[in-house]
């Protein structure tokens, strides 16, 4: 039940640039673990381009589209327009920020639900479990900390953690903007240490965690003294920026412990904060800690010491030689002996994104009805994915969601019993029955969409088969295909399953038979998401 | 509310306490739950995760050091004279008014300074330290997971059975306690809402020894006994009932713990609940400003741990379950000495810990810490009590397990403290420690019995109800110094709670009783 248990399985540990077969097992594999949810046919374009191109198309960032007014209580901007430099009315900014709040919760969802073969979402909610930042005052200031993730999401690590250490959203979370010389708060210097950059090693003496010490904390702070922020709901300035207040920043020598070697970070007024970086970053496998994020991110829970050993070790050599670039360490990974690796197959339990998204994206289901039912669609899909445990923008703590770090369970977490029947239920809900309803409109899987797209909708064995490539990362036993089978074909022979089908393709808009071959298919997919089988990737 | 739970309100509202115990609740309550707790198997603890850090100082203030607080924090340090005094040297926060009456009731114990050595001030270290009672970071067992495990040893394997149809542990919420890992699986299952039924989609999967083998494994075994628990929590949940007019529906901690006690009266033999609070974390807004330090986040959250603890234990009184359950609060550390700019505090070291229930030992256990009078750097109060033999004696003391697996079951020499142990006199013969009064059984048939310690004096033992009026006229005689066991028959007096009182020079007692119709 634990890793103990599990039978050390032998696995390549390299990460030399896999050479193997390339089928639509590797495909679909490379697929799930970088999208949320790829359908049927962008699996076999991936089995036809071949793993660079795919992971080529995977690393290329697509441009993104911006969150747009929707609902009337926003004053300032139009309909349809987007608000995110726009400025707060002086009276009743609350409700506009409310108005903003919405339009920016609906469009990161709808972000997710997108056709493109991109990793930018998955490393977008990767950096958000990253940082662990929830959301702040201003939805402007929310929406330009996203973006950074988005933009920067394959860019410069070092970088990155300077932006964040400035963003007004993360100075406002983490108290950087109530940290006075006079007494300086040590919530950010704590965590920057701890969970965005070094890590935390083994208590090795008193205040002493192997790679920073308690000292370095205190020390941090009084570098980071004197930022604050300012344009929260401002009526005259489009975003909120940090701002420096000399009279508030600590001028004394900070001495760093011998972990940083011994550095003395003197005063640099507002460039102090990146020359301390700077020093953090010189520390000897500071990348080792980000690499292991991302190695549980992408590939598995388990850091073995052989892991460590090669994998981890050689993340680190690719990152430090790339000067903290991110896209070389991800595309080595990606491409690796390692994580093709049949024996890493399933490994990771889906998050409740990966969970919704994997059933809608895979089936090419999206909402079509006008900008403001499918914004509120979206929120919907935003509070179903809360009850499940995962909210976008406010994870449980600063060290985001515990599936990510809490041994021996890690991604089991998703999975407890309450979890499991919350899943359960869901999968009810947008398979057999209506789905959700908004302004008279129902958004759903849409399971006919779906079969048409598959290689033989009309041939049932054939129908399984495609069904389980894409949802199943290690395929389903005979019986289970068969019981999904007889679900297909309402237990009759499966010719009778070709001569229904035929019928509604002949006749696509009779909903006699339309209907019947919609209900089957999602009888069938309402049994698979409830499978162990399908809640892995 | 459930019909049923709603004619019982207003039953209770309607008539005296005796009379509602006579009328409806032996009947809808097994007999079982009125055994007295003669074995650890009857008995269930209730943990209550304060999650983020508690600022002790704030909590409980040692009035000794009123003083140098001032210098400390103060901005955020609460006027002497509106905390809620429990003693010459100890305050409660003026928000704490349920638990300090329960300290008064003798109800609450209060043990200073816990921690453990070289505080480790991460939120997630620190809290797997806490869950696990472990010091070494390869430790990922917990520390109930390690007790259950002792007992326990095949699970999840061939559980739910018919001996043991309940879950273990319960943890309120969809997250599982990593106090309660196993070596195996995690003891403890997850409860949202327990009248909720679960009808889980079976599948029989076998682990082919592969990462994915295992997972596929535990989905099935999660979603087979989220089936059979679920059923079990839902047929207790169906079977109970709550009494307490004092849940607040909009305290998510009353909320959780009305579960429990519904749970609990339902006859459900789970050993161990799990309730968590969130939003300790307190580096800003700790108080509202300085001119109202007793308003803010921390008194918010603190108003909801006293007004839920003390409805709920209210409820357990009301139900006649004091005996059987008691509770205990745990935090990943308390926080620095000196308040920082933020009208807040940053993470620091040991804090006080709260246990509760009838069954509670002594009421405050260790001395106030020492405050300085010169603020210094990252201070916290220095650990005096390790939280590991906290645990180690409420398994001891509660539970009733064996010392020497105790020992086993963590890294350092276990000191024994007593926490929990005052229940145990009719269990195994102790002596009775202290001036004090015991009753056992109790809750009791038509035979008890009074132990208690006199001097050579004149005593009189009277038996009252709940208006005072005299019942049974045990005895009025002189007694030698020394222990003396008194036996008394309440005959075919009407069941129902009544009080003993012993009066002598020495020193007078009133104690509660319980009388039962089946025992």
């Amino acid at each position: 039940m634990i890793p103990d248990e599990v039978i050390e399985p032998s696995f390549s540990l390299s990460l030399t640039p896999y050479s193997g077969t390339w089928t639509k097992d590797q495909a679909a594999h490379l697929l799930r673990r970088t999208m949320f949810g790829p359908t049927f046919a962008q699996i076999q374009q991936a089995v036809a381009d071949g793993m660079d191109a795919t992971v080529a198309q995977l690393l290329t960032l697509p441009i993104t589209d911006l969150p747009l007014t929707y609902l009337p209580n926003e004053l300032i901007v139009p309909f349809g327009e987007t608000w995110v430099d726009a400025v707060y009315p002086t009276i009743g900014p609350s409700q506009v920020d409310d108005a903003r709040r919405g339009s920016l919760t609906a469009w990161m969802i709808k972000r997710i639900n997108q056709p493109t073969v991109s990793i930018q979402e998955k490393m977008c909610l990767f950096w958000n479990n990253h940082f662990g930042v929830e959301e702040s005052f201003d939805a402007r200031a929310i929406f330009n900390l996203m973006d950074l993730y988005r933009s920067s999401c394959l860019r410069n690590f070092k970088q990155l953690v300077k932006d964040v250490t400035l963003d007004p959203s993360m100075l406002a979370f983490l108290n950087g903007h109530t940290n006075f010389q006079s007494s300086p708060n040590e919530n950010y210097s704590r965590e920057l240490l701890e969970l965005f950059t070094v890590g935390k090693g083994p208590q090795v003496g008193p205040g002493d965690y192997s790679n920073y010490t308690e000292a370095d904390v205190a020390a941090g702070a009084k570098i980071l003294t004197g930022w604050s922020v300012q344009g929260w709901w401002s009526d005259t300035l489009t975003s909120p920026q940090p701002v420096f207040v000399a009279s508030e920043h600590d001028t004394s020598d900070k001495t760093l412990s011998s972990h940083f070697g011994g550095v003395v970070i003197s005063n640099a007024g507002d460039q102090e904060y990146a020359n301390y970086i700077d020093a953090i970053f010189a520390q000897p496998n500071i990348g080792k800690f980000i690499c292991r994020k991302l190695y549980r991110w992408f590939v598995n829970y388990d850091l073995t010491p052989d892991v460590e050993s090669t994998i981890i070790s050689e993340l680190n050599t690719i990152l430090e030689a790339n000067n903290f670039e991110v896209l070389p360490v991800i595309e080595a990974l990606i491409k690796s002996e390692h994580f093709y690796d049949s024996s890493l197959r399933g490994t990771i339990i889906k998050n409740p994104m990966e969970f919704f998204f994997s059933m809608f994206n895979a089936t090419n289901s999206s909402p079509n009805f006008g900008l403001v039912t499918n914004s509120e669609m979206y929120i919907r899909i935003y509070y179903f994915s809360r009850a499940l445990g995962m909210t976008y923008f406010t994870p449980p703590n600063v060290g985001g969601w515990t599936a990510y770090y809490q041994a021996p369970s890690f991604s089991r977490l998703w999975a407890s019993t309450g979890y499991l029947n919350l899943r359960s239920n869901f999968v009810t809900y947008l398979t057999v029955n209506s789905g959700i309803p908004i302004n008279g409109e129902f958004f759903k899987v849409n399971a006919l969409s779906f079969l048409n797209g598959l290689s033989q909708p009309d041939n049932a064995v054939q129908v399984i088969d495609d069904t389980v490539e894409v949802f199943c990362p290690n395929g389903l036993s005979v019986s289970n295909k068969l019981l999904l089978k007889s679900l297909l074909t309402n237990n009759l022979p499966d010719f009778e399953w070709t001569t229904e089908y035929s019928n509604y393709t002949a006749d696509p808009l009779n909903n006699l038979l339309s209907d019947p071959v919609r209900q089957q298919m999602e009888q069938v997919l309402n049994c698979l998401f409830k499978m162990p089988e399908f809640q892995t990737i | 509310m459930k019909r049923r739970n709603f004619i019982q309100s207003v039953a209770l509202s309607s008539v005296g306490a005796p009379l509602l115990l006579k009328d409806f609740k032996f009947g809808a309550i097994t007999k079982e739950l009125f055994k007295v707790s003669r074995t650890a198997e009857d008995r269930v603890l209730i943990l209550i995760r304060l999650n983020g850090g508690n600022d002790g100082l704030s909590t409980l203030v040692p009035l000794d050091q009123y003083d140098n607080l001032v210098i400390q924090r103060p901005d955020i340090l609460i006027p002497e004279n509106q905390l809620i005094t429990l003693n010459a040297t100890n305050a409660l926060h003026p928000v704490m008014t349920g638990m300090g009456n329960m300290f008064n009731d003798g109800k609450l114990s209060i043990i200073q300074n816990v921690g453990y050595p070289e505080q480790n001030r991460s939120h997630f270290r620190s809290m797997d330290i806490w869950s696990t009672g472990l010091m070494d970071p390869a430790g990922t067992t917990g520390w109930l997971g390690r007790h259950l495990d002792n007992n326990f040893p095949n699970f999840p394997d061939d559980y739910p059975n018919a001996s043991y149809p309940d879950p273990f542990a319960i943890s309120m919420g969809y997250e599982v306690s990593s106090t309660c890992q196993g070596l195996m699986a995690n003891f403890s299952t997850t409860v949202v809402d327990p009248f909720d039924a679960f009808n889980l989609q079976e599948s029989s999967q076998l682990n082919d020894g592969t990462y994915y083998g295992s997972h596929m494994e535990y989905l099935a075994t999660m979603i087979a006994q989220a089936n059979d628990y679920g059923a079990a929590v839902n047929a207790a949940a169906n079977n109970g009932s709550t009494l307490s007019t004092m849940y607040d529906d909009n305290n998510p901690l009353a909320v959780q713990l009305r579960y429990v006690a519904q749970m609990i009266s339902g006859g459900l033999q789970t050993k161990i609940y799990i309730v968590n609070i969130n939003g300790f974390d307190t580096h800003d807004s700790q108080v509202e400003d300085p001119g109202t330090p007793a308003l803010g986040d921390h008194a918010n959250l603190l108003k909801s741990v006293s007004d839920a603890v003390a409805a709920f234990q209210d409820d357990l009184n009301l139900l006649s379950l004091e005996q059987r359950v008691a509770g205990m609060t745990f935090s990943e550390f308390g926080r620095q000495v000196a308040a920082n700019a933020s009208l807040g505090t940053d993470h620091g070291d040991a804090a006080p810990l709260f246990l509760f229930g009838t069954c509670i030992s002594s009421q405050i256990i260790g001395p106030n810490p020492v405050i300085s009078d010169q603020i210094v750097d990252q201070a916290g109060i220095p650990m005096q009590i390790d939280f590991r033999d906290v645990y180690a004696s409420v398994l001891k003391d509660w539970f009733q397990a064996d010392p020497t697996d105790i020992q086993a079951m963590f890294e350092h020499t276990i000191n024994f403290i007593p926490v929990l142990d005052s229940c145990n006199l009719g269990i195994n013969e102790n002596k009775l420690a202290g001036e004090d009064v015991i009753i056992f059984p109790n809750p009791c048939g038509e035979q008890t019995t009074i132990r208690m310690n006199s001097k050579n004096e004149e005593v009189t033992i009277q038996i009252r109800d709940m208006f005072n009026r005299l019942v049974v006229d045990v005895c009025s005689k002189s007694f030698t110094e020394g222990l003396h066991d008194i036996p008394v028959t309440l005959g075919d007096i009407p069941s129902g709670e009544y009080l003993v009182t012993v009066m002598k020079p020495s020193g007078n007692f009133t104690k509660r009783i319980v009388k039962v119709k089946h025992i």
